[in-house]
């Protein structure tokens, strides 16, 4: 019996082994000083290598991100920095507008090489934008409707022209501007290669894996599995050139553990197994005032890090009582208690509506600055204010008249819905609040939380009348930015799309705003500009389509400094953004990092 | 020789028949979902594109590629002649990789990690449900009402239990994964030592949980054959209480076997909790996301496997039934 079970186990552990894939790599343990460790990014085993392929997860070197494209193994023309605005050269030097913005004239840097030791050249860019609109990838879907067409007019210079509308004006150069910073280049004779081994056809060239893939960037793969997944450094980088970043990253492996869930990766963060965590920590001062960690976030007080979008609760406009009646929308969003969301669903890693007074753009200096706020100031609200939303649904009409404590519409109960996603803890925490803010006007609010697959169906469809009052989170940063997000709060573009993923998900129509935002991407005037985007504040706050519940950074930025230290921080001066040293000029971070020892 | 025949034969048709009534159901439960899985996968590609014509065009070509436009009769068939080829279809969620290839890199997991975690608390909770009936006293005193705890101690709270305390709280054990987080598999002893560790906490969690049940369902069963008349007789002629309690055991152990059967077809289900916990690999946090995602492909393929082990466990429970059993196979041959 003995040695049966010995052999079962001694079987059993065989093929447990076997259950792994095997690496035909150097080195079978990474050395703890030499690799950094993330969590919150990559959530499955990564499928593609293929830059110009589509539907990635791979999260560590594919990934266009809320606030920067992430540039270890692919790079972009120019890198995005949110604290600032700036945009810095990457594989390009230098670019320029025409006057009437209808193209811009870029030029690459001279030492900017593939890892075949090959130049980075116009051809290459050209390449990658003609077969992106073949095929239909990322980059020529979301691009295609402003890029007409991109000219080489040397080997390191290039003109991107912008489509034209019906009177010869640019589509929306600032579209034209985030394609500078949130689009990768590949090589042109790779993408050659890709095309002929798939015979030309578009979606087995999406899909083709990519494993022979050329790179610019400073990591390339190194091992994945169903565990986990290693960038390597590349010693032959361009980038370390005097006219790039004058040295190489510090850290050799970048490594990130494939885990369940948050709760697995914050544990992982607090016994040091984790260096960046990109995932919401509630509470997370606790981490370091009162279990004495070495972990720390991009400011030391609240709100700890950098909110770059505002989840917001939209009103269903195709449910008559909300579409018409602009007093009942505002008087539920004055009801609202912020300060108890803020504090108890974001533990404060969110500013107060008091601090940041609401408006269409995120909490950054850069977009505070875009509007009038004295302009706005007697439409504003910090919220519960009972006693405001009482009156203002009494002056409205909208009163209990039959005596059971809630008000009706046309003779009917007002009763409405607050729907999230199941699981998502925050967004619950919120609609909480608001569904008792409900309570205390008369209005009667009931929380739904379905599964995340049934809520994205039903709220991306235009028709739908389930969700009353519903989350979803607008865009966060890009140069493109607020007007994307303006658009997503007040355009009438998305009005009855079908899966409608890209904006205005409450249905929202207000022509006179439509047409404001319409003006905004050719105006360069600053002041004009200042006043376009005050007066859609102003819309938005008398209109109240929906209402911001928090504001939130779009990148958690939480570091254990028990191997690594030197991450950027809000006071250092650097101007490094909390982007998980790998999205757009955050990935500066990883060439400043040093050893704690 | 023609009863075996005719007991078999019977015994396939209906094998076949659930077969087919299950592949039935597995193709259709899951699309009865109110949920929209290209929706999802659009959702993925769309953020960032504020062109909302370009993004119904992902939409459209995904609807084209996964076949969802197409009836739902039609759809059936397709996945009915794929799987005849032998081809679970590809997965919505990680598109494009195939449903065979995520099911092959994650099985091997759940296998080593379920199969001898059942084997091990059956046989445990077995071993001590009847050393408590045979010894009672002190014994059964202590062992009854633990058992009865640890039976009822829900799955998922043994998992977080064991994690918090041998993980983060006395930091002997890792605290996720199926090997260590600076590691890169390989054939070494650092390496075998890394995933033998990593393997306790999953392993106890499942097995703590069901020696309680088990040695409930052996001790009751043991007592009522203790007091059965074969045991009286036997002592009475003297024989010795070894070899009686060689005879109780085997009784005994009957109805055990059925619930052995079933914990190793119903497996899948089973790792779910303790794969998600302890983050690791493996079908049941597989087939979680699935769900999540619904992924018709991949929950039709995960629980296209769980029916078949269940069926095929349970045909080979009846035949070997009647060689343990000897009154099973009379019963089988009169009916």
């Amino acid at each position: 019996m003995k040695k049966i079970i010995a052999l079962l186990l001694a079987l059993i552990m065989l093929v447990a082994l076997g259950a792994t894939a095997y690496a035909d790599n150097d080195v079978s343990e990474l050395p703890r000083e030499e690799t950094l460790y993330f969590a919150g990014q990559q959530w499955g085993t990564v499928l593609s290598w293929n830059i110009m392929g589509t539907n990635q997860n791979n999260s560590m070197a594919i990934a266009g991100g809320p606030s920067g494209y992430r540039t270890l193994m692919f790079e972009t023309l120019f890198m995005y920095n949110f604290m600032n605005g700036d945009i810095i050269g990457l594989l390009g030097d230098s670019y320029e507008w025409n006057d009437d913005l209808t193209e811009v004239s870029v030029v690459l840097k001279d030492a900017a090489k593939w890892c075949d030791g090959t130049p980075v050249t116009a051809e290459d860019v050209v390449k990658t934008w003609d077969v992106s609109v073949e095929i239909g990838n990322t980059a020529g879907t979301t691009y295609g409707a402003y890029i007409d067409s991109i000219e080489a007019t040397g080997e390191k210079t290039f003109i991107i022209h912008s489509k034209l509308d019906a009177e010869g004006r640019p589509v929306n150069p600032l579209k034209v501007t985030d394609f500078l910073t949130g689009s990768p280049i590949a090589q042109a004779a790779w993408i050659d290669k890709l095309v002929e081994r798939n015979g030309g056809d578009a979606v087995s060239i999406l899909n083709d894996p990519g494993e022979d893939v050329v790179w610019s960037g400073p990591y390339t793969k190194y091992y994945s599995d169903d565990q986990k997944v290693v960038l390597i450094r590349d010693d032959n980088y361009w980038g370390q050139d005097a006219s790039m970043w004058g040295k190489l990253p510090v850290p050799k492996y970048i490594a990130h553990t494939i885990y369940a869930d948050n709760p697995a990766g914050e544990l992982a963060l607090k016994a040091g197994e984790v260096d960046v965590c990109q995932q919401f920590i509630g509470n997370v001062q606790d981490l370091w005032l009162k279990d004495g960690l070495p972990i720390s976030t991009y400011y030391e007080e609240a709100p700890y890090g950098v909110c770059l979008t505002m989840p917001t609760a939209w009103y269903n406009m195709n449910l008559p009582v909300l579409a018409e009646n602009a007093a009942l929308r505002k008087a539920i969003a004055i009801a609202v208690d912020y300060d108890t969301i803020i504090a108890n669903a974001m533990t404060n890693q969110s500013p107060s509506f008091a601090d940041v007074p609401r408006s269409l753009m995120n909490p950054t200096d850069g977009e505070q600055a875009l509007y009038n706020h004295d302009a706005v100031a007697d439409l504003q609200w910090a919220g519960n204010d009972i006693e405001g939303a009482i009156a203002m649904l009494d002056e409205a009409g909208l009163v209990d008249t039959d005596g059971d404590g809630w008000r009706e519409y046309n003779g009917e109960k007002i009763s409405l819905n607050a729907v999230c996603p199941n699981g998502w803890t925050d967004w619950q925490a919120s609609m909480e609040v608001v569904a008792a803010a409900g309570d205390k006007i008369g209005v009667e609010i009931t929380t739904l939380y379905p599964e995340w697959d049934i809520y994205q169906t039903v709220f991306t469809n235009p028709n739908q009348t389930e969700y009353a009052i519903f989350m979803w989170s607008p865009e966060a940063a890009s140069p493109s930015n607020p007007w994307t997000r303006v658009n997503q709060f007040l355009g009438k573009d998305y009005v009855g799309v079908e899966n409608n993923w890209s904006g205005n998900w409450g249905q929202y129509v207000n022509e006179e705003a439509d047409a404001l935002i319409k003006q905004i991407p050719l105006t360069t005037d600053e002041e004009a500009l200042k006043d376009l985007y005050t007066q859609l504040t102003e819309i938005y706050l008398t209109e109240v389509p929906s209402f911001s519940l928090m504001y939130r950074p779009s990148l958690f930025h939480a570091v254990n400094e028990s191997v690594w230290t030197n991450f950027p921080a809000g006071d250092d001066g650097r101007e490094i953004p909390p982007a998980d040293c790998t999205d757009g000029y955050g990935i500066a971070a990883l060439y400043e990092l040093e050893l704690v020892g | 020789m023609k009863g075996y025949r005719k007991y078999f034969g019977k015994k396939i048709l209906w094998f076949l028949i659930t077969l087919v009534a299950a592949v039935i159901l597995n193709f259709i439960l899951p699309r009865l979902m109110p949920a929209d899985p290209v929706s999802a996968i659009t959702g993925k590609m769309a953020s960032g594109m504020t062109d909302a014509s370009a993004v119904q065009e992902i939409y459209k070509r995904y609807e084209a590629e996964f076949g969802t436009n197409k009836p739902l009769i039609q759809q059936f068939f397709i996945f009915v002649k794929n799987l005849f080829h032998g081809n679970l279809g590809t997965s919505f969620s990680q598109y494009p990789r195939k449903v065979s290839n995520i099911i092959s890199s994650a099985i091997g997991w759940t296998i080593c990690l379920q199969l001898p975690a059942i084997l091990v608390g059956w046989l445990l909770g077995n071993v001590l449900g009847a050393l408590a009936a045979y010894i009672r006293k002190g014994f059964d005193k202590v062992l009854l009402p633990v058992a009865l705890f640890m039976s009822n101690v829900p799955a998922f709270g043994m998992a977080v239990t064991l994690l918090v305390l041998f993980a983060v709280k006395w930091k002997i054990a890792p605290i996720a994964g199926g090997y260590a987080f600076d590691m890169i598999p390989n054939m070494s002893w650092r390496f075998l030592k890394s995933v033998i560790s990593h393997y306790q906490l999953p392993f106890w969690s499942i097995v703590l949980v069901s020696i309680g049940g088990q040695a409930i369902g052996m001790r009751s069963m043991s007592i009522y054959e203790l007091n059965a008349d074969y045991v009286k007789y036997a002592r009475f002629l003297g024989i010795k209480d070894r070899k009686i309690v060689g005879y109780v055991f085997r009784n005994a152990m009957l109805p055990q076997v059925t619930g052995l059967a079933l914990s190793i077809g119903t497996m899948i289900g089973g790792a779910l909790v303790a794969e998600i916990i302890f983050s690791y690999p493996g079908l049941g946090s597989t087939m979680y996301s699935a769900v999540t995602a619904a992924d018709y492909p991949l929950i039709s393929a995960t629980t296209l496997i769980i029916t078949i082990m269940v069926l095929v466990v349970t045909f080979l429970l009846d035949i070997i039934y009647g060689f343990i059993d000897p009154r099973v196979k009379a019963a089988q041959f009169d009916a």
